[in-house]
């Protein structure tokens, strides 16, 4: 199908052009307790195609775009349809001009897992086996659960030369615990591994278990105030976030962040710990097709990088990276047990925990947190964190313990002064 | 106008019967689902415009469901012909027969009866004005930028305005061996929003606007231009508020938000079969005041959730969840009122046909009451008007709230004070908030410019509203 879309681009005279084609499959598990509920199956093929117009507007040199998408089975009058249509469309998007990646031929990159290695049958059955294996207590237990084993090919080619194509082999899914006793509660868990982490996965569900259990006793929410907030795990990782979107060119073209090579976006008095932060390369090429490389964002604060796709690169005069989700950070000198000294109010679990890139605020309902006051430890629930990075970002102390998931690795914890907390 | 049959859907309907016919000679049950889904999607701002297919909406693809020994299996495909027939029928029934090698030890499957249906064959389609395929992309394109340019103008303080439309117009076919279901639906949104700088902070104000129809619905955009330039300025001046419970007047918006999150996950009967709802204890006891009956199904109201049938083949209805406070019943899928022994209510739906079905919202509302808005503002010594929400997230099993709202409006002695406070945590127990309603508005009206997600994904088109209601509410 790809000569095929060559052939109508050329035929239209579209010399301008991308196409991202993919080609997916996966084995799909979903269970209620220990029984399995609905299996299912994915064979979803589709290439997406952008083209590229350029025109004048103003004395100005454009350029806009339209992307469609080719779905099998179409035939060429549809396929010239479709593509036909996203170039008139493009005439009338007036963007400022700017230079696609360019390229060559690269060999694919095949994925390296386990995973490629077994049938997705042999993975669903490895991961259920470690999903399911803390499962022994009785009082607490596995409520739900969804797994995913899944195998994708992307080939990606433009009209400057880029011809490069990957896969990935991943599995994912969630969990539910529940807790009957003292009182009946749940919590929600999330899970995604590139490689059969067997071991990865049964801690995380031995620790959620756990979680849940005190969770079934605690009973009430704190009192408003202002507290020292201890938040840790992916929280953290949300935390961080800020910094990732704040330092995409994206947001800074839009003029929503005033962020540039060599400012110290940290703030200039740090009082806590400095941060240092990579950008993770998970796949070998964004979207557009440009090389991924782990690079560093940020150090002591001050940011080394603006990341994003090629057009707000270009219009910034900056050479483009692709865009980064993960991220490493390195840990911390203070001792988790330190960072609990008291009275310090450990955020365990909210039920959605949100990070506003735009504001720098940050918040979400508490569904179990855990109070160090007077070398007391008080399990609680209810309330809300309403937070301001940019109040906090000065004062910040990393934990000396680590924590990884499919997005981040660095501290376990971070400790911040002064946040309000609504609460009983 | 009636939005018309997409055209790969009626080619492919004869195909897809064989394979249907091929299917029911193996199992006792089966069924095809296919959907051809055209969304296009416009974005005009300060620095950028945007024009395409809408690649979260844009699709075209099948799923086959089969019973086998009682398990339910699925196969998600968008390739078919003649020649793939056997092949499309031999994965479903390696799909089908997987679980021995999927399942470890102590692991078991579920033992489901095959739905009975009765005989079924339904043809509809839902009516515009104006088909945005007709008005263009030029047209629609213009006319975004003129009310970008309007909302430019209003202020030098504006950082951005940012206008937008997209919209999705959908054939469903529903086939199984009493169901020959199809159906041709189009919604359109707009969204206008635009932000200011204060210092690092970048303060934004959007508003939605939704129907079932077509590009009729931009006209209304010109309207909120001004509006949402004023608030955006207002929102500069913004405070953190003081954490408290308070009195507090919800616009149905933000009443919409808590209908959706704080009640109608809690409602989704998928939820009683696992045990994860706390509402399956509560089912004909008060959990709201008497003032509230609240609804929910794709056919109790006309708006971006509607349809004819779900994506299991079951017709759509109009659920009372609540009636005059008391718990009447659960919205539900079909394989979970084959668990449950009840009848599934039209709630079956799928993010695409790439995935699987869940119980789901549609349109879920609140029923009107007799105050105004103006009375109810007078009627609070300190308090609130909470406007504007952002994003919320449920809690079935404990009833918790987290509702997120832009801005809270200071009343003091009745009258609002022009102080505003963002960003706001609305958080609290459901039945403490839903029992504390004092007083509803004649007025009800609903939106349906956002997705609704289960857990952290899934995402489906719902609407939500109600009238403006008075409450007691913890802030933070």
């Amino acid at each position: 199908m790809t000569e095929q879309i060559l052939a109508a681009l050329r035929q239209l005279g579209i010399s301008v052009y991308q196409l991202e084609e993919d080609r997916a499959e996966s084995l799909e598990c979903f269970y209620i307790r220990k029984n399995l509920d609905l299996k299912r199956r994915t064979d979803v093929t589709g290439i997406r195609v952008t083209v590229y117009r350029d025109f004048e507007k103003d004395g100005k040199k454009m350029r806009g775009s339209s992307t469609v998408q080719i779905h099998p089975g179409m035939n060429a009058e549809e396929i010239w349809d479709v593509l036909a249509g996203a170039y008139r469309v493009a005439a009338l998007v007036s963007n400022p001009w700017y230079e696609l990646p360019a390229g060559q031929k690269e060999e694919p990159v095949r994925s390296r897992s386990g995973l490629a290695e077994r049938s997705p049958e042999e993975n669903m059955r490895l991961i259920t086996e470690a999903l399911f294996a803390p499962d022994r207590y009785g009082d607490v237990f596995l409520n739900s659960a969804e797994v995913f084993v899944r195998k994708n090919f992307r080939h990606i080619v433009n009209s400057s030369g880029v011809d490069v194509a990957y896969e990935v082999c991943d599995l994912w899914g969630e969990y539910v615990v529940q807790c009957v006793e003292p009182q009946d509660v749940e919590s929600y868990h999330q899970f995604s591994y590139r490689d059969m982490e067997t071991e990865a996965l049964q801690k995380d569900v031995e620790e959620a278990l756990e979680m849940t259990r005190a969770r079934a006793l605690a009973v009430s929410a704190p009192a408003s105030g202002t507290y020292t907030l201890l938040l840790s795990g992916q929280n953290v990782k949300t935390v961080l976030d800020y910094y990732l979107g704040r330092a995409n060119t994206s947001m800074v073209y839009q003029k929503f962040s005033d962020y540039a090579e060599g400012v110290a976006v940290q703030g200039e008095r740090i009082e806590g710990d400095a941060l240092t932060i990579e950008l993770k390369a998970k796949d070998p090429y964004s979207p557009e097709g440009i090389p991924m490389q782990d690079r560093l964002l940020m150090e002591k604060g001050v940011l080394r990088t603006l990341h994003g796709g090629a057009r707000s690169g270009w219009y910034l005069g900056i050479r483009p990276t692709g865009t980064y989700r993960s991220i490493a950070v390195p840990v911390g000198e203070t001792p988790l047990e330190q960072l609990k000294e008291g009275p310090c109010l450990h955020v365990v679990s909210f039920s959605d925990f949100q990070m506003n890139e735009l504001t720098g605020h940050f918040g979400g309902e508490i569904r179990l947190a855990f109070l160090y006051e007077n070398g007391t430890v008080t399990p609680l629930t209810g309330g809300s964190v309403n937070g301001s990075l940019m109040e906090v970002q000065g004062h910040m102390t990393f934990s000396k313990e680590r924590y990884r998931s499919a997005d981040y690795e660095g501290p376990f914890a971070v400790r911040l002064q002064g946040v309000q907390v609504a609460g009983a | 106008m009636k939005v018309l049959e997409s055209p790969f859907i009626a080619e492919n309907k004869p195909l897809l019967k064989k394979l249907l016919d091929r299917l029911l000679e193996q199992y006792p049950y089966a069924s095809v689902l296919a959907k051809d889904s055209r969304a296009r999607r416009y974005r005009v701002s300060a620095r950028d415009v945007m024009a395409g297919e809408d690649p979260m909406l844009v699709s075209r693809g099948f799923v086959v469901r089969v019973s086998k020994d009682g398990q339910y299996a699925e196969y998600s495909f968008n390739s078919i012909s003649e020649e793939e027939l056997d092949g499309i029928c031999a994965r479903i029934r390696e799909i089908a027969e997987c679980a021995a090698r999927v399942l470890p030890d102590g692991l078991a499957a579920n033992d489901y009866c095959p739905p009975s249906e009765e005989k079924t064959v339904f043809s509809g389609s839902t009516e515009y004005e104006t088909d945005p395929e007709d008005l263009g992309d030029d047209a629609i394109l213009s006319y975004l930028t003129g009310l970008k340019d309007q909302g430019l103008a209003q202020s030098e303080a504006l950082l951005d305005c940012i206008v937008q439309c997209n919209y999705q117009k959908y054939t469903s076919l529903f086939l199984s061996r009493d169901r020959d279901l199809v159906q041709n639906v189009m919604w359109f949104n707009g969204a206008l929003g635009m932000a200011a700088a204060r210092g690092q902070e970048v303060k934004m104000y959007a508003r939605s606007y939704s129907m079932l129809g077509g590009a009729e619905l931009l006209k209304e955009m010109e309207q909120g231009v001004k509006e949402c330039a004023a608030v955006t300025l207002e929102l500069l001046d913004s405070q953190p508020i003081p954490p408290g419970e308070y009195e507090c007047v919800c616009t149905p918006e933000v009443t919409g938000m808590i209908v959706h999150e704080a009640f109608g996950h809690g409602v989704e009967m998928d939820m009683f079969v696992k045990k994860r709802a706390l509402a399956e204890r509560y089912v004909g006891q008060y959990v709201a005041s008497k003032l509230v009956t609240m609804h929910d199904g794709a056919s109790s109201a006309a708006e971006s959730a509607t349809y004819f049938f779900d994506d299991e083949g079951t017709m759509a209805h109009d659920t009372v969840v609540i009636e005059k406070g008391v718990l009447k019943t659960g919205i539900s899928d079909l394989q979970s009122a084959l668990t449950l022994g009840s009848e599934p209510t039209g709630n079956g739906r799928r993010e695409s046909w790439r995935r699987k079905a869940y119980t789901r919202m549609t349109n879920t509302w609140f029923e009107g009451g007799e105050s105004t808005p103006e009375e109810m503002i007078a009627s609070i010594p300190y308090g609130f008007l909470l406007e504007n929400p952002r994003s919320g997230m449920e809690d079935p099993k404990n009833w918790g709230i987290q509702c997120m709202v832009n801005i809270a409006r200071e009343i003091r002695d009745g009258r609002l004070t022009g102080r505003i406070f963002s960003p706001i945590v609305l958080t609290g127990y459901v039945p403490d908030l839903l029992k504390s309603i004092s007083m509803m508005s004649k007025k009800v009206s609903l939106g349906g410019g956002g997705y609704c997600g289960k857990g952290h994904k899934e995402w489906v088109k719902v609407s939500d509203g109600g009238p403006y209601i008075k409450a007691k509410i913890r802030l933070g």
